[in-house]
């Protein structure tokens, strides 16, 4: 396993473990990603992957081991304090506001960020946090769609929102749950294109199913399977790696040709 | 703070505290407290036990308990045995609540609130129609000959009403068949795993309406049980409805929904306390007991927001 | 008029018979605020304190209720024990310690939301079915607080409690009671469809439709119900103080367990959704009250059997209707595209 340089790390998880009633759902995870790294978690269903993200973000606390972000322990720490240290993610399932329109879902995620949840006034600021809301809606492509209930947009559209969401923090750490899910062959390659050009300051976290989109802007790659760590590398290494192929690919191994970190292209790992 | 509640308590009881001590006043008032908390398991264990399963909050469970109660003074004042018409109101009420399930919330399970306020509309109507039929005045049912009397325990010279304590034994019996009923039958085995996971329970091929209707029943047949024997330990008016539709609330908030064990620590503390309260309290503050009931709910509501033995 | 991309070929007729309903719509609406502006003027003294006043001040406190679960998406049943904390507050001062009116509708607004946020912090923890729960089991106890407590008159309540010079006496002249009583209802209403804009309503509505998310984005999901709740007990204290001076006295009749429920009742009844609906149901309501003793005697069995029925058939209560008419218009002229 590559070792990557601790002394700036963004996220550093030491023997996390959670137990829920009967299950264990992770136990023992390390895991280290430094700042502006973009790391993918791979993994089959019930690999643990979308619990590893609920005890980062906070909604779900551990039984055994620590978490620390950009080296302050947050382990204990109630979900909504880990936004003050830039931490955001999205949802699996998309978590929207069904009843308000794209700009005010985003403009909602902004006001958590910045402060100011019990103000019952309308100040200047909250013109600023609308103009916020419209540029980062631009940037994931729904700036057509500023106005439009959450209810009333397709799939590919909510996916978007979610990350918009995400966005919408200031986020230094962002923890995307399978952002592709569900989404046109066109819809995935926008959203690959938007996270390959995200700040190279913010920390990417990404679980997905899609290999295309995950080794497309992954630096590193943490495969989990049964709620453990089963590999850790770059995506060549990962390609490579008989154990994740026996594991997740199911596939026939082929030795992959020299093409290092580049456009994986389709889900077949011979070239 | 529970200690330094027990303490002075005690002490007063005692004779401490500047009160002449008057043990067999603080037995009497326990034996109030505990047999008050009886009728409120009774009544509270229906009340759990519909919302355990079905997470449908009665709202109508304290008017069920006062028509059962009516039914059970009519039945007594026509002569009929009083045992027998304990048994009748309380299978009469049980197909009370069965209908009201069918008919009202059979069709929209899973809209908590819609289900709520389908209860509320129909305690309305089941408290005003009782106002014309049974009248507005109190009334009591007759105990059983031999029960009416009082029982002397040669401690103190205490004199306690039978049938206050029959009501006791009574809650205690109810208490331990439910709880043999629900952990070692099959048919407690599938309330308890429809409690856990409804839609799992359903995916055995488990006929889930058919237990939900007979809990129910149940249910609503604990209420009417509690109405027979309340208006005969206490007395039947309008009120009464709404007096036992809280302690069910209480009951159940601090012991925990769709916990027996919970209904059973819930009505201990709540008729306790109201009773305790009642006499304890410093002289002058004395009315303001019901206070005392408020922070206990709002101690625990505090402490644990499901209740005592209570999960989501 | 993006309303209308689904008429598809028939688009002059359709849209003529569209314009034709909303224009009817406005002329009914402009009608019914002028009647509702001149009601001293047009109607008799007792239709105008009867129904009137009444009307707006039971609309202000259903519109506490509506208010909670339209925004925040709390149910709560506490509001009619919030309104009588008000009430008996503003009435034991006035008429015990002599306070002025004003200084006492005051105190008592205050001290209704101090118990609020107590209150709300504790119960604030518990969602949906819980907190209705938990509200109910206080409603109840507070009536029995009132009933037995010797200091605020136990059974009888507290009487003699005089309305401030500028309101009037409503049974003599109900002019100033109900101006009073529209203008607060004008300012709560303005105030709750102001409060939705800013970060505070936001964040409720957030709070109402995905907690989970909210608390991801960095809200304090229970601090905004307590807070929330507080404005509730504002809204439903104002209501208490109106009451009170209305009916010249508080009695712990006035909040027991039937009018807990029927003060829910008006906000169903109204439509739990919009906040209009808070003064149309308790208009309702008041009409029932006030003209069915000529036909019945049991009221609340009447009461019961419209609140079932707006519950069993439209949830979205009388002003549901509207919205309902909305669509059936639209289908209709749909429909006429074949």
């Amino acid at each position: 396993m590559a070792t990557s340089p601790p002394v700036a790390g963004a996220l550093r998880v030491r023997g996390l473990s959670c137990r829920f009633g009967g299950v264990q759902a992770v136990s023992g995870i390390d895991l280290d990603v430094a700042g502006g790294e973009r790391r993918a978690i791979l993994g089959p269903n019930g690999a643990g992957k979308t619990t590893l993200f609920n005890l980062l973000s906070g909604e779900v606390y551990p039984t055994a081991g620590h978490v620390e972000v950009f080296g302050q322990d947050v382990t204990l720490t109630p979900a909504r304090k880990r936004i003050k240290l830039g931490l955001t993610r999205t949802y699996q399932t998309s978590r929207l506001f069904p009843r308000l329109s794209v700009a005010e879902n985003i403009y909602l995620a902004v006001v958590g960020a910045e402060g100011g949840q019990l103000r019952p006034l309308r100040l200047h600021r909250d013109d600023e946090f609308e103009a916020r809301a419209r540029q980062i809606a631009s940037r994931v492509g729904l700036n057509d769609r500023l106005e439009v209930v959450v209810a009333s947009l397709s799939h590919g559209e909510q996916r978007q929102l979610e990350v918009a969401l995400a966005l919408g923090g200031k986020p230094k750490i962002m923890m995307l749950d399978e952002p592709a899910a569900g989404l046109s062959p066109a819809e995935r390659g926008s959203l690959t294109d938007l996270l390959v050009s995200l700040d190279p300051a913010v920390t990417l976290l990404v679980v997905e199913h899609d290999m295309d989109v995950a080794l497309r802007v992954a630096q590193r790659v943490t495969v989990m399977h049964e709620g453990r760590v089963v590999a850790d590398g770059t995506p060549a290494e990962i390609r490579g790696n008989q154990l994740v192929h026996d594991l997740y690919l199911g596939r026939a191994y082929q030795p992959p040709s020299p093409s290092g970190r580049g456009q994986g292209g389709g889900r077949s790992v011979t070239d | 703070m529970l200690a330094l509640a027990l303490v002075w308590v005690l002490g007063r009881a005692v004779g401490l505290f500047g009160a002449s001590a008057n043990l067999s006043l603080f037995i009497v008032v326990t034996l109030n407290g505990l047999t008050l908390a009886g009728l409120y398991f009774i009544v509270a264990s229906g009340f759990t036990l519909i919302f355990g399963l079905m997470r449908v909050v009665n709202m109508a469970h304290g008017s069920l308990y006062l028509l059962g109660g009516y039914i059970g003074l009519r039945l007594v004042e026509h002569r009929v045995n009083y045992w027998l018409a304990l048994v009748l109101a309380a299978l009469a009420i049980g197909v009370v609540g069965l209908l009201m399930q069918q008919l009202f919330l059979r069709w929209n399970q899973g809209q908590d609130l819609r289900q709520a306020l389908i209860t509320i509309a129909i305690s309305v109507l089941l408290a005003d129609q009782m106002i014309p039929t049974f009248g507005a005045a109190a009334v009591a049912i007759k105990a059983p000959d031999g029960l009416s009397g009082a029982l002397r325990f040669g401690l103190y010279d205490i004199r306690y009403p039978t049938f206050r304590l029959v009501v006791l034994g009574l809650a205690v019996l109810i208490g331990v068949s439910l709880w043999y009923g629900i952990q070692h039958t099959r048919f407690g085995m599938i309330i308890r795993a429809g409690v856990d996971d409804r839609s799992m329970t359903s995916a055995l091929g488990i006929n889930v309406q058919a237990v939900f209707a007979v809990t129910f029943f149940i249910g609503a047949l604990l209420a009417g049980l509690g109405g027979v024997l309340g208006g005969t330990m206490i007395a039947l008016a309008p009120g009464q409805d709404a007096s036992f539709l809280l302690s069910s609330l209480v009951v159940v908030i601090v012991g925990g929904m769709g916990s027996l064990a919970g209904a059973l620590v819930g009505a201990l503390a709540l008729g306790l306390v109201a009773q305790l309260s009642g006499v304890y309290l410093p002289a002058g503050y004395t009315n303001f007991s019901i206070l005392l009931t408020f922070a206990l709910l709002v101690f625990v509501l505090a402490v644990r927001p499901t209740g005592l033995f209570g999960r989501r | 008029m993006k309303r209308l991309r689904f008429l598809g070929p028939h688009r002059e007729e359709a849209v003529g018979t569209l314009l034709g309903w909303l224009w009817l719509k406005r002329v009914a609406l402009a009608g019914l605020l002028v009647v509702v502006l001149l009601v001293p003027q047009l109607f008799s003294t007792f239709f105008a304190s009867s129904i009137g006043v009444q009307s707006l001040v039971l609309g202000i406190a259903a519109a506490s209720i509506i208010f909670l679960n339209a925004v925040v998406g709390m149910v709560s049943l506490a509001q009619t024990a919030l309104y009588g904390v008000a009430a008996y507050t503003t009435a034991k001062l006035a008429v015990d310690l002599g306070v002025d009116p004003w200084l006492a509708a005051l105190v008592a607004v205050g001290v209704t939301v101090v118990v609020a946020l107590l209150f709300g912090a504790v119960a604030s923890r518990s969602g949906g079915i819980y907190f209705l729960m938990i509200t109910l089991a206080s409603s109840v106890i507070t009536y029995y607080f009132f009933s037995q407590v010797t200091a605020f008159g136990s059974h009888e309540g507290i009487n003699g409690v005089t309305p401030p010079a500028l309101l009037g006496k409503p049974f003599v002249d109900p002019t100033g009671m109900y101006y009073g009583a529209l203008i607060c209802s004008v300012l709560i209403y303005v105030l709750v469809r102001y409060l939705r804009r800013t970060p505070f309503g936001y964040a409720l509505q957030g709070v109402r439709d995905e907690s989970i998310r909210m608390r991801a984005l960095g809200f304090n999901v229970p601090l905004l119900r307590t807070a929330a709740f507080a404005v509730g007990a504002f809204i439903a204290a104002i209501g208490g103080v109106l009451l009170v001076w209305y009916n010249s006295s508080i009695s712990p009749g006035t909040i027991d367990l039937t009018r807990t429920i029927d003060l829910l009742t008006i906000a169903v009844i109204g439509g739990l959704g919009r906040l209009e609906g808070a003064w149309l149901g308790a208009l309702l309501f008041t009409l029932i009250q006030t003209y069915s003793p000529r036909y019945t005697d049991r009221f609340e069995t009447l009461i019961g059997l419209v609140f079932l029925a707006v519950v069993l058939a439209s949830p979205g209560g009388i002003v549901g209707i509207s919205g309902s008419l909305d669509r059936w218009v639209q289908r209709r002229l749909a429909g006429r595209k074949a």
